[in-house]
């Protein structure tokens, strides 16, 4: 799986969280999860479980520590999945 | 977690400053709440009781211990300290006052405030922060409570907005903490005044503070981030059931 692809699915799981449409609309790599679109930091947790059944993946929760932009998600996932 | 003999130095210096300064200022703040704001809580005597009861155990078997609560006005954790000890308690066992963790743009906002809730034992976080600087306040909690120290945090991340335990927001940093505590207890705090119809400051003048205390040990089979939302999601739902036995008990 490639890095669009997954970028793409990325941003699929996100959009029902996500609460700036506008954002969303130009999102990229270096798009914030919780400041640009605007994410309950709350609802996190059900973004990364999301992420982990979409990607037949397991994240654990110091993996989440180093997620602040939609880029590092995708790097978090393309690592996961070797 | 092995529990280390002692804690980081910067915790320890802080404790200290404020076990010297904890009989200037909690009797005030005590003062404060029970005559300037004529806060007054429902079967006092039996809440502590039931705490004591918990914290006895709990000193004996020496497994850490949580302590988590609802959140509606910006003095809960005050609230909650007063109601679980007798404040001439927090002046002789300093080490039971609990460490707080107030949301950093309500409490930081200047020197004086950085300073004051320094010395009442406050770590500061950023709800909705970096993940990298959230995860160590995190971590220093974890810490703290593998230490023997007791830590006050509330599951919601930020007063409900809904004026009830808001379960769906439940903040899952703090079921990565129990995660990182084996065994570790949660203490169930539900304070509430019954003139607090929603979300406030400041519990409404001469109120009636109903309190509930639980002790629980959340249990889950899960991993990673599951893990530590089957926690929150176990602290949270019972706090809303004893959210739920207040205001029945009140009808």
């Amino acid at each position: 799986m490639d890095q669009a692809e997954v970028m793409e699915r990325v941003v699929k799981i996100l959009t029902p969280w996500v609460k700036n449409e506008e954002a969303l609309a130009s999102v990229s790599m270096d798009t914030n999860i919780l400041e640009d679109l605007k994410v309950n930091s709350a609802r996190l947790v059900d973004v990364v479980i999301a992420f982990e059944d979409d990607f037949d993946i397991e994240i654990a929760d110091e993996d989440v520590d180093s997620v602040n932009k939609v880029g590092d998600a995708v790097k978090l996932i393309l690592e996961k999945l070797g | 977690m092995d529990r280390p003999r002692r804690l980081p130095l910067q915790h320890l210096v802080q404790r200290e400053v404020g076990r010297l300064l904890a009989p200037l200022w909690i009797p005030v703040v005590v003062m404060v709440m029970r005559f300037g704001l004529g806060y007054r809580v429902a079967g006092l005597a039996e809440v502590r009781a039931k705490f004591a009861r918990i914290r006895e155990a709990r000193e004996a078997s020496g497994i850490p211990m949580l302590i988590c609560a609802n959140h509606l006005t910006l003095i809960d954790s005050f609230l909650v300290a007063w109601a679980i000890s007798p404040t001439w308690r927090y002046a002789v066992h300093f080490d039971e006052l609990p460490w707080n963790i107030p949301e950093r743009r309500n409490f930081s906002s200047n020197l004086r405030e950085r300073v004051s809730s320094w010395v009442m034992k406050c770590i500061p976080i950023t709800r909705g922060g970096a993940r990298g600087e959230v995860a160590a306040v995190l971590d220093r909690i974890s810490t703290l409570s593998a230490a023997g120290e007791v830590a006050l945090i509330f599951p919601e991340g930020g007063r409900s907005r809904s004026g009830r335990v808001d379960v769906e927001n439940a903040a899952w940093g703090v079921g990565r903490i129990v995660g990182a505590l084996p065994g570790c207890q949660v203490v169930c705090v539900y304070v509430r005044g019954r003139k607090q119809e929603t979300w406030s400051a400041l519990p409404a003048r001469r109120d009636v503070l109903d309190v509930e205390v639980a002790c629980i040990e959340p249990k889950s089979d899960a991993k990673g981030v599951r893990r530590s939302r089957d926690f929150v999601r176990q602290i949270v739902s019972q706090l809303a059931s004893m959210e739920q036995e207040i205001l029945d008990g009140r009808q």
